[in-house]
């Protein structure tokens, strides 16, 4: 099909080109913070986080094909766990983020369990309700401040948390790349996104690999909620649980182009920026939500591929260029 | 025991009304397999349309249902041939495609009412607000959630008539049923879709203004409405029409006890708890009718 040429990189050459980018760019960052100042290394922190959760979304919503639209909530429950460990139990960091991580697995094998089985639309609606519900209960327990929130310790260090960053976003992109790229359980996700009958024909046992996947893809947003609430120090549901927080996943990835390794972080990117922008020239409002549904609306009509589809334009020649470009733009 | 007959009564008529946001929905799915994550701001636009027709032209919120209706259906004609092309044409998976540009659409029409009008909390009144009926000294029937009920029953009546007898429903069910014989035996699919989508949008609008009268009106009400349609579509089975309708009630008497004996906060909370109770032993539905 021409669909899987032009998207998923199954061959070896590519795989290692891809593997060689990331190991360069993880090298590249890892010295970063020497050059630029504390502004600069606050806002790399912020679009590796970004980068990360839409990379995390992608797992099941671009690979597996099917869309989760309360990834925010697991967001949530990270930066909630944390806290909640390190102020009342006082573990440590690196701990609590563990846990954060598999409870929040744990969560989304229990939506997955009954909505996976089955195909089609119910998986949407299932978790797009979890996440209003765990707003609505993250406002009326005792133990979470209610709609006041939680204070952690402070710990002023910005080297720290963009280095922390940087390791669970290598670890997310990392992840993607062995077990999504270049390992049989991506393929069988593959299979299933194309053809779930068919799949299921040749002996994948679907539901549990689609089970797997969400239980991944939600692992790393319990890891970054829990690094974001010790980052800022204080949390509460509007800031950590806020709708926002999905649609930013959702719009990042599809821009990017979903079910690719550079997708998300492309996405990420140019969402973080354009939202400066808009920071910068109207300040704080609620307008930047009609861009983000124009831009997904957008991309939805105009390039399916995302952005990085639109990036394999093949330089022979000028012509060739401009119908591989017209050809991408499905109107 | 008077509370918990007066509970019940409540719940009915509240889910008297919930069943013309659930139905067009239903349909909507049945028809084109599509979610439509906006089912919500639908609500929100009809109310907030509602209150500023009332603010500039006066008169009472009730004679402009029919207006409503028109106006909703138009957008939802216009808005149509964009989901459709963004459900068809080469794209691979044109469920996925379909959903997230229903969910832009919603995040879209979301962010455009609280640029437009603020977290403001807004009220419309009419002549039956804080009028009630007594029923035998037992209870008492609040009148306008009984005018919103009549009204619910009386739209969910005339769309079973149009569905079930005449010729047009019986396109619409063909199509709902199997589009591609449909589209062989000569039913212009495209239309029929665009057709039950502005229906679809007319009355989901419409059910704004008495949503609007009887509770709120803000900008981020979308949500709580979104999450109500699903539940009933999922309770009613995916895509089965008749369903709907029982599911409405079950919603209205859920929220209602949930309400009174558990406390308003705990609402979505129980709604989740039954949603995934349903889709944990029958995911077609509470009558398995669902597709």
């Amino acid at each position: 099909m021409e669909f899987q040429r032009e998207t998923y990189s199954s061959n070896h050459k590519t795989s290692f080109f891809n593997l060689g980018i990331l190991i360069f760019m993880i090298a590249l960052l890892l010295f970063l913070p020497l050059f630029i100042s504390p502004l600069w290394i606050r806002i790399t922190t912020e679009v590796l986080m970004w980068a990360g959760l839409a990379q995390s979304w992608n797992i099941i919503g671009g690979y597996t094909g099917y869309l989760c639209f309360g990834h925010g909530a697991f967001f949530g429950i990270g930066a909630y766990l944390t806290g909640l460990l390190m102020v009342h139990l006082n573990w440590p960091f690196g701990f609590c983020l563990f846990i954060s991580g598999i409870l929040a697995s744990f969560l989304a094998f229990f939506i997955g369990y009954p909505t996976l089985r089955l195909r089609g639309a119910y998986f949407a609606i299932a978790t797009w309700a979890f996440g209003e519900m765990i707003r609505q209960i993250a406002t009326i327990l005792d133990i979470t401040g209610g709609a006041f929130g939680m204070q952690l310790p402070a710990y002023l260090n910005l080297p720290f948390f963009y280095y922390i960053m940087l390791l669970v976003t290598g670890m997310t992109y990392l992840t993607t790349h062995l077990l999504l790229e270049r390992a049989r359980f991506g393929y069988r996700l593959l299979a299933i996104r194309e053809h779930e009958e068919a799949a299921e024909m040749v002996g994948v046992d679907t539901t549990m690999t689609k089970i797997k996947a969400f239980a991944l893809s939600a692992f790393f947003p319990g890891i970054f909620g829990g690094i974001y609430a010790y980052w800022v120090t204080y949390i509460h549901p509007d800031s950590v649980l806020k709708a926002d927080i999905t649609d930013f996943m959702v719009v990042m990835a599809f821009l990017g182009g979903i079910g690719s390794l550079w997708g998300p972080l492309l996405g990420a990117i140019v969402v973080q920026f354009i939202q400066r922008i808009l920071w910068i020239v109207w300040g704080e409002g609620t307008f930047y939500l009609v861009i983000i549904g124009l831009s997904i609306c957008a991309v939805v009509l105009f390039i399916p591929n995302g952005l990085i589809g639109l990036l394999e334009v093949r330089i022979h020649s000028p012509k060739e260029s401009i119908n591989f470009l017209m050809k991408k733009f499905k109107w | 025991m008077e509370l918990f007959i007066q509970t019940l009564i409540d719940g009915l008529l509240i889910g008297g009304l919930i069943i013309v946001v659930g139905i067009g929905f239903s349909l909507c799915f049945g028809v084109m397999h599509i979610v439509d994550f906006a089912v919500g701001e639908w609500v929100m636009l009809g109310a907030y349309t509602s209150y500023l027709m009332v603010r500039y032209f006066g008169h009472d919120p009730m004679i402009y249902l029919p207006i409503l209706f028109l106006i909703f259906a138009g957008l939802g004609w216009l808005i149509y041939p964009l989901i459709y092309r963004a459900v068809s044409g080469k794209r691979h998976n044109p469920v996925i495609m379909g959903l997230v540009f229903t969910f832009g659409l919603s995040i879209m029409a979301k962010g455009g009412a609280l640029s437009v009008w603020g977290y403001h909390i807004q009220s419309i009144t009419t002549w039956l607000s804080g009028k009630s009926l007594s029923l035998g000294g037992l209870v008492t029937l609040p009148a306008l959630r009984f005018a919103g009920f009549i009204f619910g029953i009386g739209v969910t009546l005339l769309f079973m008539i149009f569905l079930y007898k005449t010729k047009f429903g019986v396109i619409i069910r063909a199509t709902a049923q199997d589009r591609e014989t449909a589209s062989l035996l000569g039913t212009d699919v495209k239309k029929i879709g665009g057709l039950v989508y502005s229906l679809y949008a007319g009355l989901t609008g419409m059910s704004g203004v008495l949503i609007g009268a009887l509770f709120s009106i803000h900008a981020a009400m979308g949500a709580k409405y979104c999450t109500l349609a699903f539940f009933v579509v999922v309770l009613a089975g995916m895509g089965y029409v008749p369903g709907v309708i029982i599911a409405a009630f079950v919603l209205g008497l859920l929220q209602s006890l949930v309400g009174v004996y558990i406390g308003g906060r705990y609402n979505l909370v129980a709604l989740f708890i039954v949603m995934y109770g349903v889709l944990l032993i029958t995911p077609k539905g509470l009558l398995r009718r669902g597709i």
